[in-house]
């Protein structure tokens, strides 16, 4: 008879991979962190607990190299949390670099994968062992088995006073699917002291009921241990949204506490007759609400399902413009409902996506501390804004630019030590990661106190480069812009870090495909700013429908502030100039019709939509406000690539195609095209969008 | 192979083999469940197992449980140490079965 493997191991390893790799971010951070602190007993418990947990479950999982490997390390952690071993710069540096061993570990088996080096590993171990004073394998007898480990961990644990604790641990339905194993959680349990279990097996249905992937036999156990109840919570981690889990000082004496489990074994043995008579063998209150209260769901299947609601949300706004054009009320009652409903569906899709950026510039210190060490700088990383929330895509492509921002501030920017202490500047230099929302952008930020840009140096390196005209006189942001262009550089020497001319144009690209902005500002011997202005989502996005002759425009609800008229009394009053007067506020507005060169007639009432940017308040002058529009945001053909103040483009109801306008940009755009006394006359490919996308639109309604 | 079925007359033989998880507990729970409906002696052999987890053991518990009402003798035999400590280890007093 032959046996098929039910094939889930893979699949149970990857939860696992998942679940570590996040384990490992908080056990990277709270190293950094303790290199800074390193009296902080809690950032230490902090470490050894990740350790723990990543070799216990590890071993769960079948990580056995992973989990032989993190234990000379857990065991140091140990030494430190009893006071036998202070932190020192070695202890944290040899952690990080296994840290990097175990991520390749953890990854060994994936196709692609780098594998962790053997040679690397047994080396960290060696000097490891020599910190901690650990004797190499084989001279201990610390993996003999539950028993043996019992005693060297339980000792290890020793921090507090031994204390027993009554712990009832009912696996849930999934746990074993999930690959988790009872019996080695319980050997788990029991290095952290002496365990007494007893298995229930009440809840376990006739044969001919039982599921045999699924978990019946529930556990009542006794600890006796030094260690405390986050430690004991631990190692049931990875299995704790699937289980029944209590840890309860246990009831004053084990004897007594024997007596308790009696009795609630009795008590389960009753419920269990009960549900016997009701009908519900064998059933736990897993079968009702699922107590998960998260659900790990891959990426891949998350963007396919935001682009299925972006297409909803094209086809209800055709709905809604066919139902508007049929004067039947059964329609447009449905219609009306429908787009109530894509709306909320399309609100809890992109709510879904957005993540804090708190992952991402967490990363970075572990950067920062291993830059400043190889460039023999002090440097502090600080984060401001780690909560600021943005969409999943854009955080996904935020690592790279962020990573050359900051290579480049600590090589180029942060000054040496004694530099710094000769300008008396304190010598702990500091980078600080920065994210805060402003409309429908984040706008995330690097900044350092350092050398600043030294922009002569810029402005002489861009008219070598044949950038600028020999006698060009740019402004500071135009200066600053050269650093983003491809191969360009200041730096007198290549370094490992920087220097290439490379890294700042790589942050050019990403950042333009991601439809953002950079900012740069600079104060000689005071430091460095780079801001980089980034939409909070590039799926969908809430807007105003607006008209200029044939052509459609959608502006982004976030920035726009409210709508006002504009008369031709109004255009005369102002003498030519182009302000209005809002409430006895003078708002400069811009007019789209003459800034995209639309030659369509003039109505006699104008509307003019007053936007916020962050360079203050402005007014679009459009022929007509069509209302609000959900947004399904297109990429431009890659001819519109560099056309900076359209973001993208949709389709409308009625098949026609509209420009969604960056307001951050146009304002910046306009404001420079009218200093350069270029007014009403844009680049030509901005008319040329314009023309192409009145093009096509007219095509898809002679289609409709 | 995890594990081999020997009919013998009155007697159901089932031997297993090697590490018994969850991989193999659909199988072996059909086959303990033909051991019974078969009638006579059914036997689980554990001679070669290196490890038993709670999906084997559940299953033979209810297979035990049942066995009295179906008038069929069942009988667990050739535990190896480590396997019973291990079970021991985990609360499972009274196993193989009650």
């Amino acid at each position: 008879m032959q046996h098929s493997p039910s094939g889930n191991t893979e699949q149970f390893k990857q939860s696992f991979r998942e679940e570590a790799r996040e384990i490992l971010i908080d056990l990277e951070t709270a190293l950094l962190e303790l290199n800074e602190r390193r009296d902080d007993q809690e950032l230490v418990g902090r470490v050894f607990r990740a350790l723990h947990t990543i070799k216990g479950s590890g071993a769960m999982f079948g990580f056995e190299k992973l989990a032989s490997f993190t234990h000379d390390l857990e065991t140091a952690f140990d030494e430190v949390r009893t006071g036998r071993l202070e932190i020192s710069t070695g202890l944290i540096d040899l952690t990080l670099a296994a840290l990097d061993q175990i991520r390749d570990l953890l990854e060994e088996d994936s196709a692609g994968a780098p594998a962790a080096d053997p040679v690397a590993c047994a080396k960290i171990l060696e000097q490891v062992r020599l910190l901690a004073g650990i004797a190499p394998p084989g001279k201990t007898n610390k993996e003999d088995g539950p028993a043996a480990c019992s005693v060297a961990t339980a000792d290890a644990y020793g921090s507090g006073p031994m204390r027993d604790w009554y712990i009832h641990f009912a696996p849930g339905p999934d746990l074993l699917r999930c690959g988790a194993n009872p019996l080695l959680l319980l050997r788990e349990l029991g290095q952290l002291g002496g365990l007494a279990a007893k298995a229930s097996m009440a809840e376990i249905p006739p044969l001919a009921e039982l599921d045999p992937e699924r978990c019946y036999i529930s556990w009542d156990l006794i600890l006796s241990t030094a260690a405390d109840r986050d430690a004991i919570r631990d190692v049931f981690i990875f299995v704790e949204d699937n289980c029944e889990l209590s840890i309860q000082p246990a009831p004053v004496s084990l004897a007594e506490a024997d007596a308790s489990t009696a009795a609630c074994e009795a008590d389960r043995t009753a419920k269990a007759l009960e549900d016997k008579r009701q009908g519900t063998p064998g059933r736990r209150t897993y079968d009702t609400p699922d107590t998960a209260s998260s659900l790990r769901v891959p990426a891949a299947k998350l963007d396919q399902f935001v682009d299925l609601v972006g297409e909803l949300v094209t086809v209800q706004a055709r709905l809604s413009e066919l139902a508007a054009r049929h004067d039947d009320p059964d329609v447009a009652e449905v219609s009306e409902e429908i787009e109530r409903l894509t709306s909320a569906l399309r609100e809890n899709s992109m709510n879904i996506r957005m993540m804090p950026i708190r992952g991402t510039f967490e990363k970075f210190r572990r950067l920062v501390h291993d830059l400043a060490r190889d460039l023999n700088k002090n440097v502090e990383l600080t984060i401001e804004g780690a909560e600021t929330e943005l969409d999943k895509t854009v955080i996904d492509q935020l690592s790279d630019p962020l990573m050359h921002l900051i290579r480049n501030s600590m090589d180029h920017g942060i000054e040496p030590p004694e530099i710094r202490a000769a300008n008396g500047k304190r010598p702990m230099a500091n980078v600080h990661l920065s994210a805060r929302h402003s409309g429908a952008s984040v706008l995330v930020g690097v900044s350092d106190d350092g050398r600043g840009i030294d922009a002569d140096a810029v402005r002489k390196r861009g008219i070598e480069k044949g950038l600028l005209a020999a006698d060009a006189e740019p402004s500071e942001a135009e200066t600053f812009a050269l650093i983003f262009q491809p191969g360009f550089s200041t730096a007198k020497t290549v370094t490992d870090v920087s220097g290439r001319g490379v890294g700042m144009d790589v942050v050019r690209q990403r950042v333009d495909s991601l439809r953002g902005s950079i900012d740069v500002a600079s104060k000689p011997g005071q430091g460095t700013s780079v801001t980089l202005r980034l939409p909070l989502t590039l799926a969908i996005i809430d807007g105003l429908l607006v008209s200029i002759g044939d052509a459609f425009f959608v502006l982004p609800l976030a920035n726009t502030q409210e709508c006002i008229e504009l008369t031709q009394s109004d255009v005369e009053t102002a003498n030519g100039k182009h302000l209005a007067n809002v409430r006895g506020q003078l708002i400069p507005y811009i007019r789209l019709r003459e800034y995209f060169n639309i030659r369509t007639p003039r109505p006699k009432i104008e509307q003019i939509m007053i936007v916020e940017t962050e360079t203050g308040r402005y007014g679009f002058v459009v022929d007509l406000v069509l209302g609000d529009c959900q947004t399904v945001i297109k990429n431009l053909g890659r001819f519109y690539r560099h056309v900076q103040v359209v973001s993208g483009a949709t389709i409308l109801g009625n098949g026609a195609v509209a420009l969604i306008l960056d307001p951050e940009r146009l304002a910046q755009d306009a404001v420079r095209t009218i200093a350069h006394g270029q007014r009403g006359r844009p680049p030509a490919s901005i008319a040329a969008a314009v023309k192409q996308a009145q093009h096509e639109g007219a095509a898809h309604q002679r289609v409709m | 192979m995890p594990f081999t079925v020997e009919r013998n007359g009155g007697l159901s033989r089932i031997r297993l083999q090697g590490a018994i998880d969850i991989d193999c507990a659909a199988e072996l729970k059909e086959n303990l469940s033909e051991g019974l409906r078969a009638g006579g002696r059914l036997c689980v052999s554990l001679e070669d197992v290196t490890g038993l987890d709670v999906t084997a053991v559940q299953l033979m518990w209810a297979a035990a449980r049942e066995s009295n009402g179906a008038g069929v003798e069942f009988a667990v035999e050739g535990q190896a140490e480590p396997v019973l400590s291990a079970l021991l280890y985990a609360g499972f007093e009274s196993f193989p079965v009650r």
